[in-house]
């Protein structure tokens, strides 16, 4: 049954789009928010979801989170590049964008704009890790910010349970939901022919073929968990902290309580990953502070000068910093937050404390008198206790 | 068809428009099809045959009693999404009966075998569509909603499925694998993560009894498996081409009414081909085709 194109609203664009199913938001949006600036790319996150889901035979090359590295680094391999490049040059005026999206792109006897990985580009998860821009040797000293030639940065990347989904636009068979509950998009195990058109329509590559049950599979946004009022695994297992798994509310619904709503659409701090490709996701990025703002701009949108500004003064802004401290600080979902004589709090929807963390730890001075003497030697220092 | 309608009509109500021409099977045929009173001259006769049909093997000398209907394919581009390029122009179809049974034998050009399913790799298949009722066959997008069409379908990677040479170590055969859930868990525990299998998706499942699965469809996307595996079949490649046969009971339990012969029935046919990413419904079709049964 041929779908029809509708208007609806993208507020990450700040105007209408073509989209083939009417708008129809989830009671709440699952969300997650990533601090780009702690990642350390250990791939913990990786792991966490790999042991959890996706182990089984079949599922070798799956990724449903991985971690890339900026900008050589891409699973699969040249995901964003070539969709960028199918897409063609694109404008923003202002904070509107004035470009075309993946479906108001698409092609006759097309849903979306895309593009399909082949086999051999699901071979190198780990291309590109850690190569920076540029030469060392032609910039041996880098203490300006942003830095202009020689950067890299970590993506860290999961399915982004988008409002309006290309994988859900591309199947012939509505093979594909979004849970009205909370917005995590699924593939229906029942109902897929594993005819792989999601895989084509994804612009972030985050469907993936199951070659033992030959059907897609994806991120299911942990969905057992979320149930029972918990973070993903791949944000419990963050070492860096630097994942929220929160719920988001549309701009005009938003509550500055409320952590997503509070970075996303209070602060502004933590962007969507290319918007411009229209399909409002849901994964928010608090861009790097030391990579080159054009670069930034193409990947998050028109906010990021201004979300940059923000995170660099994240010290003096009590709010804004017991937030970020709240991040990996609880395995249980925060539903609303406050900042008060001096420590941050996280609360349950029934309003119940759940974590408490101190914008400043207290420090401890040990006496010298405590130092460890060595076989008769005299003391000289403090023994590391490990 | 309402009265007063043109056979190009039809075909728009059909949502076939531009596909005209690939119907076009012996014109006396595709005339004969749309608001005669009068019997119509089948493109494709089904020959009645005593005894045993050759539900699984096309080179039996059986289908050489069976007269040849040589079938245009067009790339469907009615719905999207389309297929872009055609890679074969035509299907060769013989149908066989014994009063019981119905067979076709269907043979098409395609280079190379393709039946092995994986990240960007596609199977060859060939699908025969068929009314539920006698006389005016629903839209030829299989079927609409409250006018259901019968598919049975071959797929190469079914075939392959019976010899147990598909998965993983098939498609890479020297993958090597630490630790697989069915190594440590309990079997209940481990089939969990072949989620696909334990939801019972019929494309999931490798352990088969058939490479023919049968299907009821009001319309594109909207396949429903038949769980009965009443249907057999069996496809050889050979110089070039695959040549399937595949048959199945006449009386249509649960499904529709009994293939006769003194009816008017239709037919039509689909082809994908897994080397130029055909699949589902970036395939190639055939218009609908008068189709009859000799009687005996
Ligand atoms: S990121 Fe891709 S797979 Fe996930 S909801 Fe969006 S379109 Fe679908
Ligand atoms: S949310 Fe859960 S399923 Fe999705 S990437 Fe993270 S750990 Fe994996």
């Amino acid at each position: 049954m041929a779908k029809q194109r509708v208007k609806v609203r993208n507020w990450q664009l700040g105007r209408e789009m073509d989209y083939w199913y009417e708008e129809s938001r989830p009671v709440r949006q699952f969300t997650m928010i990533m601090d780009t600036n702690k990642c350390i790319a250990c791939q913990s996150c990786t792991i966490a979801c790999k042991s959890t889901w996706t182990w089984g035979k079949g599922q070798e090359y799956m990724l449903w989170n991985n971690i890339e590295t900026k900008p050589y680094g891409y699973y699969p391999t040249g995901w964003d590049v070539n969709v960028l490049d199918l897409l063609g040059r694109q404008e923003w005026d202002g904070d509107v964008y004035a470009g075309e999206t993946l479906f108001e792109a698409a092609p006759a006897g097309e849903y979306v704009l895309g593009w399909a990985p082949d086999e051999a580009d699901w071979n190198h998860p780990n291309i590109g890790e850690d190569e920076p821009t540029g030469s060392a040797d032609d910039t041996p000293y880098l203490e300006d910010l942003p830095h202009s030639l020689m950067w890299m940065y970590y993506l860290q990347r999961i399915c982004n349970h988008c409002t309006y989904p290309a994988c859900v636009a591309a199947c012939p068979r509505d093979a594909i939901y979004k849970r009205p509950e909370d917005g995590v998009v699924l593939v229906d195990q029942e109902r897929c022919r594993g005819y792989q058109e999601c895989l084509t329509a994804c612009p972030y590559k985050k469907t993936m073929f199951n070659l033992e049950t030959r059907v897609s599979e994806k991120c299911i946004g942990c969905y057992p968990k979320l149930e029972q009022g918990l973070q993903t695994q791949c944000t419990t297992a963050c070492i860096g902290r630097l994942r929220l798994t929160n719920y988001l509310s549309p701009p005009e619904a938003s509550d500055p309580r409320k952590p997503a709503d509070f970075l996303v659409h209070e602060r502004k701090i933590a962007l969507p990953l290319y918007p411009q490709l229209g399909l409002e996701p849901n994964v928010y990025y608090i861009p790097p502070i030391h990579v080159p703002v054009p670069h930034l701009m193409q990947m998050f949108g028109p906010g990021v000068e201004r979300a940059i500004e923000l995170y660099k003064q994240a010290k003096d802004d009590p709010e804004l910093l017991g937030l970020l401290l709240l991040f990996g600080s609880t395995e249980r979902i925060i539903d609303t937050f406050d900042v008060r004589d001096g420590v941050a709090r996280g609360y349950a929807q029934d309003g119940s404390e759940i974590v408490a963390v101190p914008l400043r730890e207290p420090t401890f001075v040990r006496p010298f008198e405590f130092a460890t003497e060595v076989s008769g030697e005299p003391a000289t220092g403090y023994r590391h206790n490990t | 068809m309402a009265e007063g309608m043109t056979r190009k009509d039809a075909l728009v109500a059909a949502g076939a428009v531009g596909a005209v021409g690939a119907g076009a099977v012996g014109a006396a045929g595709v005339l004969g099809l749309f608001g005669s009173e009068a019997p119509p001259e089948a493109a494709l006769v089904a020959a009645y045959r005593r005894g045993e049909l050759p539900q699984d093997d096309p080179q039996s000398s059986a289908w050489d009693d069976a007269a040849e209907a040589v079938v245009p394919l067009s790339p469907q581009r009615v719905s999207p999404p389309f297929l872009d390029a055609a890679g074969v122009a035509e299907l060769r179809a013989r149908a066989l009966h014994n009063g019981s049974d119905v067979a076709f034998r269907l043979t098409w050009d395609d280079g190379s075998v393709d039946d092995l399913d994986g990240v960007r790799r596609y199977h060859d298949a060939v699908a025969v569509m068929l009314p539920t009722v006698a006389g005016d066959p629903a839209p030829i997008t299989m079927g609409d909603r409250g006018k259901p069409v019968h598919i049975l379908q071959w797929r190469a990677t079914w075939q392959r499925d019976l010899t147990g040479q598909t998965g993983v170590d098939q498609i890479y055969p020297r993958v090597e694998h630490d630790v697989m859930p069915d190594d440590v868990l309990p079997p209940q525990t481990a089939s969990l993560y072949w989620v696909g299998r334990k939801a019972g998706n019929p494309l999931s499942q490798v352990k088969r009894a058939t490479p023919v699965e049968q299907i009821v469809a009001e319309g594109f996307g909207t396949t429903t498996h038949l769980p009965e595996l009443t249907a057999r079949g069996r496809g050889v490649h050979d110089g070039g081409s695959w040549a399937v046969a595949l048959g199945f009971p006449a009386k249509r339990d649960g499904v529709g009414a009994a293939l006769e012969p003194a009816q008017r029935w239709s037919v039509a046919f689909a082809v994908w081909l897994g080397d130029q990413e055909n699949r589902g419904g970036r395939k190639h079709y055939a218009n609908w085709i008068p189709f009859a049964l000799e009687l005996p």
